[in-house]
């Protein structure tokens, strides 16, 4: 479903990916996991086009995405993210943002468009919210609805690019639960999360990244229980 | 000293065509100003090096020079230089417009820039393409934040006109000109086209804040 092929990433002369190879099977859950500042993210933002890679190669479905004249709009509507900072559009209610794309990008009706975005919010309880704007909302319905977004379009592919690192601490559970929800319904996830024990009981694998290389890529079981690197193994002993 | 407004009054229909032509020289600039600030702002936020220095060549020329030696240029140079006549809404709408659109173009750029990174990037994450997203996330939110800056531009457009008055367009201050030539008083029209003036600033004011409520309206409980 998702494969990435010696990917490098440069920000100027800073080198944030050194050839990261991996790929994700189809209505797999698989998680990074990292100090910050080793790429996870960059990774995800890689299999979206939100980072250009400076070299190598993402299949998107056996399709390489990289090459020029890619139909980089095309791709990404069948890839949902959901960010660290919600990113909701302010401007519009929460009706209106779980329809926009829908209707603009894939032609819904506004009918269609609707009753989808009510069954989404019936998923992440919030039924009672669709005439709100964001900036009613708390941080958990934020992240929730923002899930509920990208859902709208009906994606194949998920990316959770730290979905709950700038909620306070009792809106966590609601939106890891809404995550838990969706692992293993079909849907391909990537997720970049520091909420280990989210990771260990929703992934079917963990990948650890640290400066720009994937040192680990394991079952959950095997990472927790008996990391084989040097850097896993004090990561983990700093982070559990 | 005495003063005696019955002139003014007298001469009423010069004051009214001329504030009739104040205010629609004031609206077609300001929408004509508007869309093309909003076209040049996207050309100085393009990738495309060309299209930057096109921008900030244009907006230095029209923040360079005077807006009445630019009027001037327009009515009494291009019709020797092209050979074709303006009249002086022709002159006056082409000068405001473009002259207004360097300002404008300005105050988006800075509200464009100002619009979180996370929206362009959410937007983008949804399939929506660059045109859809500009028009109906990037820019309602930069108008939201650019919308004083505006007003101030359509209140400084507003009185701006009056120097429509140097090349011969009959708006309130020719009018006000045409009363002292006629009745030789002087302080009373000039007060009273000033006083019109201030009544529509403070129109335009109120219109404007209650634009910006309704803009802000995400803003309230809903």
């Amino acid at each position: 479903m998702i494969e990435l092929r010696n990917v490098y990433k440069n920000f100027g002369k800073l080198e944030v990916l050194k050839g990261i190879n991996f790929t994700i099977e189809k209505g797999q859950v698989v998680t990074l996991i990292g100090p910050s500042g080793s790429g996870k993210s960059t990774i995800l933002r890689c299999i979206n086009l939100l980072e250009q890679p400076t070299k190598g190669q993402v299949f998107i479905e056996g399709k390489d995405i990289t090459v020029p004249k890619v139909d980089v709009q095309a791709i990404r509507k069948d890839i949902g993210m959901v960010f660290q900072h919600f990113n909701l559009f302010p401007h519009m209610t929460v009706m209106e943002n779980m329809t926009y794309a829908p209707m603009k990008v894939n032609k819904r009706s506004k009918a269609e468009a609707e009753a989808k975005a009510m069954e989404l919010l019936k998923l992440v309880g919030l039924t009672d919210k669709a005439g709100a704007y964001p900036g009613k909302l708390s941080g958990g319905q934020k992240q929730r609805i923002a899930i509920a977004r990208a859902l709208a379009m009906e994606p194949k592919i998920m990316l959770f690019d730290e979905p709950t690192s700038a909620l306070d601490p009792e809106m966590v559970k609601e939106v890891l639960e809404v995550i838990k929800g969706l692992a293993h319904t079909g849907i391909t996830m990537a997720l970049v999360t520091h909420e280990m024990g989210f990771a260990r009981e929703v992934s079917d694998r963990i990948c650890f990244i640290d400066e720009g290389l994937i040192l680990e890529d394991t079952t959950p079981d095997q990472f927790f229980g008996n990391p084989q690197t040097e850097r896993a193994k004090s990561f983990l002993e700093k982070v559990l | 000293m005495k003063l005696d407004f019955s002139c003014v009054w007298q001469y009423w229909p010069f004051l009214y065509h001329g504030a009739l032509l104040t205010l629609k020289m004031t609206a077609i600039c300001a929408v004509f100003g508007f869309l093309l600030g909003v076209l040049l702002s996207l050309v100085k936020i393009s990738k495309w090096k060309p299209l930057i220095w096109f921008g900030r060549f244009y907006t230095s020329i029209f923040r360079g020079t005077p807006l009445l030696v630019q009027l001037c240029i327009v009515h009494f140079g291009l019709p020797q230089l092209l050979g074709v006549t303006f009249t002086t809404t022709q002159s006056g709408i082409l000068t405001f417009s473009l002259n207004s659109a360097a300002y404008i173009s300005e105050i988006f750029r800075g509200g464009i820039q100002g619009v979180d990174k996370g929206q362009y990037e959410a937007a983008q994450s949804l399939g929506i393409g660059y045109k859809d997203m500009m028009k109906d996330i990037i820019l309602p939110q930069a108008v939201k934040h650019i919308l004083p800056s505006l007003v101030n531009e359509a209140i400084a457009l507003l009185k701006e006109t009056s120097i429509l008055s140097y090349i011969g367009a009959v708006e309130l201050l020719r009018a006000a000109d045409q009363i002292t030539v006629m009745s030789f008083r002087f302080f009373e029209p000039y007060l009273v086209i000033a006083l019109v003036y201030y009544v529509f600033v403070m129109i335009l004011s109120a219109l404007a804040n209650r634009l910006e409520r309704w803009v802000n309206r995400s803003d309230r409980v809903a």
